[in-house]
């Protein structure tokens, strides 16, 4: 059936304010908006708001669950391909960084939010887990991972990740946290997780004695008391 | 793009779908080794499993957000009502 003009102009203010209430929210937080301030910033009365979202409870639910709904279904392009953990997390922060700001509040807020938002917010990491623990379990036969289980080492990354973008104005005061810290999170955490094989080991130490690190050593370690 | 009807999944290559079939709108990890689609209690159980082993969650709370997603859902919209 053919929609009305009239509906689709409806449609069309609708989308125009969740985009509106999108970037509101991204910029100024999303519980500490009122109503007001997105009929405001639409340049619409504050009617016409409550025709389209009785309440800021449905405003709120509505918004992120479709940039979450967004967010995770990008990070889960990027990821489907990724046959290493490496590039996993090089595909998770890609599609986080296209949402940052308004990821960032998320990651201070998401416990205030309506219940339904949460969930939209908790189905972002599942999005992320699956392809973790899928590149995890296929990783741990060929390489030489920390025995800990999927949970742990995930939440070890989410964890490390959220830290730096709730804190993001003390680790990047421009706002982009990850485009300054993401490469070097990433680079620290695979050293993290991959411990050497006897055979790494042994060319990373045949490296180090051509540089002449040897002689840099303490005395105490060439005497086999290594305590590591 | 298809969605699994079970498990909201994008669909968009063959290996996404049950045996390759593509005419399928469940997606392979929402079907039996025979093809057949999961019952609701078994992607119930399914997905709780997913979470507690991927995210850590306390199994309650794992499997409440697993029948939350799944009561919005096509294939459970009124199963999940019942
Ligand atoms: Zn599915």
């Amino acid at each position: 059936m053919k929609k009305t003009s009239r509906q689709l102009q409806k449609e069309q203010t609708r989308e125009f304010l969740l985009k509106t209430a999108y970037e509101y929210f991204s910029e100024h937080g999303i519980l500490n908006t009122r109503m007001s301030d997105i009929a405001q910033a639409a340049g619409v009365s504050h009617g016409t708001v409550f025709l389209h979202f009785a309440t800021q409870e449905a405003l709120v639910t509505e918004v992120v669950e479709t940039y979450c709904g967004k967010i995770a279904l990008r990070t889960h392009e990027l990821a489907k391909s990724c046959t290493s953990i490496q590039e996993v997390l090089s595909a998770h922060l890609e599609g986080i960084q296209e949402y940052e700001p308004f990821y960032t509040r998320l990651v201070i807020e998401n416990r205030l939010l309506p219940p339904a938002a949460r969930d939209a917010w908790i189905n972002i990491q599942s999005a992320v887990s699956f392809h973790f623990g899928r590149v995890l379990e296929r990783t741990r036969g060929e390489k030489q991972v920390a025995a800990l289980p999927v949970s742990a080492l995930f939440n070890l990354w989410i964890g490390l990740i959220h830290h730096y973008l709730a804190n993001g104005d003390l680790f990047a005061p421009d706002g982009k946290v990850l485009e300054r810290h993401g490469d070097t999170l990433i680079e620290y955490y695979m050293k993290l997780i991959h411990y050497e094989t006897e055979e790494e080991k042994h060319g990373r130490e045949a490296h180090e004695s051509q540089k002449g690190e040897m002689l840099l050593r303490a005395p105490w370690r060439e005497a086999g008391r290594s305590a590591f | 793009m298809k969605t699994c009807i079970s498990c909201g999944m994008p669909m968009t290559k063959p290996s996404d779908f049950p045996l390759e079939d593509e005419s399928k709108d469940y997606c392979v990890y929402c079907a039996r080794p025979d093809g057949s689609m999961q019952s609701y209690s078994e992607k119930l159980a399914g997905m709780t499993g997913f979470l507690i082993r991927t995210q850590g969650l306390d199994e309650e709370a794992a499997r409440q957000l697993a029948a939350r997603n799944m009561a919005k859902l096509p294939a459970w919209k009124t199963t999940a009502a019942d």
